[in-house]
């Protein structure tokens, strides 16, 4: 009898929360100036970096060879980097947003649970994610149009993006939710994503340095991980659907080839000879980019879970606390 | 309708509520006065489930607020003392998306909506964005989302801070509108004159503590207080040392033209001096019983609980 009652209640809870947010959201930003401007600046930078590199390499013999492989890895990149900080910073201003316009107790207020506001407030920027991914189709078909990359490797890179959106995107929504102040939540969000996508393979590469032997490397064994930490990074996903021949990224290409060198043994796919030899032969075993995504999904569900949490009035400890009789903890501050 | 008992709230070292009791029967429009910081708005805002207390219990309609914090929130309609609104929400799609989050869709969100603004006069006012809209008229239109859900119980938090008279004008019919209705209305304000015109119980809260609960017109007789304007022909002196001489008295101001006094007890008492300023050959050309206010109630409440 409890037990369908908090179902009905969950159930009914989040229908009145995702349903009306998700539309509210979509309507809200159609409307707003910001999402034009953003869209603007976004495709700007992905095809200004397309038309630079074009611009820098029209001289290179080998040109028309290599032209797609590299605008594709190009593209791969730019699109996850900005995927990643742009659903970051969009979403941690969904919560503190509401408490600074103080529109946050009147939605509190209504029958939307926690978790119907959190769902509701995150598939609103799922959608702002593939708008952006759709938008920047075009740009994709260009790419395609030099040739040498197949179009399920083109999915895949934008399975990547919208995956590394979605996770970073939780990420900010949780941290819209703990703090009170949209500018913390930004800050700390962009710091977060930062360490996430940069920060885990440049430690992995310090520690893979430090224990690096003369002599040439030994291979690991078969699925034992190496620097399990680096798959919450994209950057670790992309050598699986990129070219061999390295990313004109500065710095994210660099870190996408130290990635390839540590993913090896991480996803009991290992290089039998040494990472930066002659082109190694792979063993078979869970692909990186689904590493990735797996991580991403437990990545979203913990974020969403902590958002949730934090937005909730009467979070369940608490309830059980007061109907326990217990000693209360010391308080917070209104 | 609402019965609180024993509650208690701290934020840090400052204890906000303190072992506070309170009862709102159904179907009053209760006014629930209190200096700023007093804690009105915690009290209420632990009512509407959106804060948890620290102790003592809040049932609204027979169900807990801690137990049954959905259940609350579906009974009441909170409006809170400072809100914003969504600015690139229509006042009709503002509405809609409050009754989406109650779970009214379709047809009868569309005609609640209708209604409601009809209500609270913003009818004309559906198709223009809810920012474009005068501080006067978001009241309104808040007070609108909080009755979406027909709510049996409304909680409003001074609902018409920061409003104009005209606007103050305005709102009060509507909440008088909505007391005929048979809604159980709690209005915190500080501001208490424009309570007593329609409010017919009242709550005093002074530190977190309920000093004063029951019907207003009871609450005015039990602070037995009465304000008498005197005048007198000539000389004040007679006036003046009778007033000191009685035990019950005390003056309030004293002018060239008049003297105010307070006078504990009732008509009698009154009665009794008015008797005594004559034989003492006071020539009273003025002896005027002045209407209590809640104000000068509370105010009296208030210095007696110090």
């Amino acid at each position: 009898m409890v037990l369908s009652e908090s179902w009905k209640n969950f159930r009914e809870g989040l229908a009145d929360g995702l349903l009306p947010l998700l539309g509210k959201e979509i309507r809200g930003r159609s409307r707003s100036w910001r999402f034009p401007l953003l869209l603007s600046i976004y495709l700007a930078l992905l095809s200004g970096g397309i038309l630079t590199f074009l611009w820098l390499n029209r001289q290179v013999s080998q040109f028309f060879l290599q032209t797609g492989l590299l605008l594709y890895g190009l593209f791969a990149c730019g699109l996850v980097l900005l995927l990643a900080f742009i659903a970051a910073a969009v979403a941690a201003t969904a919560i503190s947003g509401e408490r600074e316009r103080r529109t946050y107790d009147l939605l509190l207020v209504t029958a939307a649970s926690p978790a119907g506001i959190i769902l509701g407030k995150w598939l609103s920027s799922v959608v702002y994610l593939l708008l952006l991914v759709v938008a920047a189709l075009p740009l994709l078909a260009v790419v395609y149009l030099f040739g040498g990359v197949p179009l399920v490797t083109l999915g895949k890179a934008l399975l990547l993006s919208l995956f590394a959106g979605l996770g970073y995107g939780a990420v900010g929504l949780a941290y819209s939710a703990v703090l009170k102040r949209s500018q913390a939540a930004i800050i700390f969000s962009l710091v977060t994503v930062f360490a996430l996508i940069f920060g885990t393979l440049i430690i992995a590469g310090i520690v893979a340095a430090s224990q690096r032997q003369p002599g040439p490397v030994p291979p690991p064994p078969p699925g034992k991980e190496r620097a399990w930490y680096i798959y919450l990074s994209p950057l670790s996903a992309l050598p699986d659907i990129l070219p061999q021949n390295g990313v004109p990224v500065p710095i994210a290409g660099e870190l996408i080839n130290i990635s390839r060198h540590l993913a090896a043994g991480a996803a009991g796919v290992y290089y039998e000879e040494s990472p930066f030899g002659t082109p190694a032969t792979l063993k078979p075993g869970w692909p990186a980019w689904a590493r990735f995504t797996v991580y991403q999904s437990l990545l979203t569900l913990i974020s969403l879970f902590t958002a949730a949490l934090a937005v909730n009035p009467l979070p369940p400890w608490r309830k059980w606390q007061l109907l326990r009789g217990t000693k209360e903890p010391p308080p917070k501050k209104d | 309708m609402i019965r609180i008992k024993g509650l208690i709230k701290k934020f840090r070292h400052v204890t906000a509520l303190r072992d506070l009791d309170m009862t709102v029967p159904a179907g009053t429009i209760y006014a629930f006065v209190g200096q700023n910081g007093a804690g009105k708005t915690t009290t209420l805002r632990i009512s509407a489930a959106l804060l948890p207390p620290d102790g003592g219990t809040v049932e609204v309609a027979g169900c807990d607020a801690v137990k049954r914090p959905r259940a609350v929130r579906e009974i009441i309609g909170y409006m809170p003392d400072f809100f914003g609104v969504y600015d690139d929400l229509r006042v009709g799609e503002y509405l809609l998306f409050y009754a989406a989050a109650y779970g009214i869709r379709g047809p009868e969100a569309a005609r609640r909506r209708d209604n409601l603004l009809e209500l609270v006069g913003l009818g004309e006012k559906r198709e223009d964005f809810v920012d474009t809209l005068s501080r006067g008229m978001q009241q309104r239109l808040c007070l609108a989302r909080a009755l979406v859900h027909d709510p049996p119980v409304l909680l409003l938090d001074e609902p018409a801070s920061g409003l104009d008279p005209l606007a103050r004008v305005e709102m009060r019919k509507i909440l008088q509108e909505l007391g005929r209705t048979g809604k159980t209305i709690v209005i915190s304000s500080h501001i208490l004159p424009e309570l007593a015109d329609f409010c017919n119980y009242v709550g005093m809260i002074t530190g977190g503590r309920m000093v004063y609960e029951g019907p207003i017109t009871q609450m005015i007789a039990a602070a037995q207080v009465q304000q008498i304007v005197l005048r007198v022909a000539g000389k004040k002196v007679p006036a003046r040392k009778v007033i000191e001489a009685w035990p019950n008295a005390e003056v309030v101001k004293l002018t060239d033209e008049q003297i105010e006094l307070r006078l504990a007890g009732g008509e009698a008492e009154a009665a009794a001096l008015l008797k005594e300023l004559v034989q003492a050959g006071a020539a009273v050309t003025h002896f005027a019983r002045t209407e209590q206010t809640l104000e000068d109630a509370f105010v009296q409440i208030a210095s007696e609980v110090k």
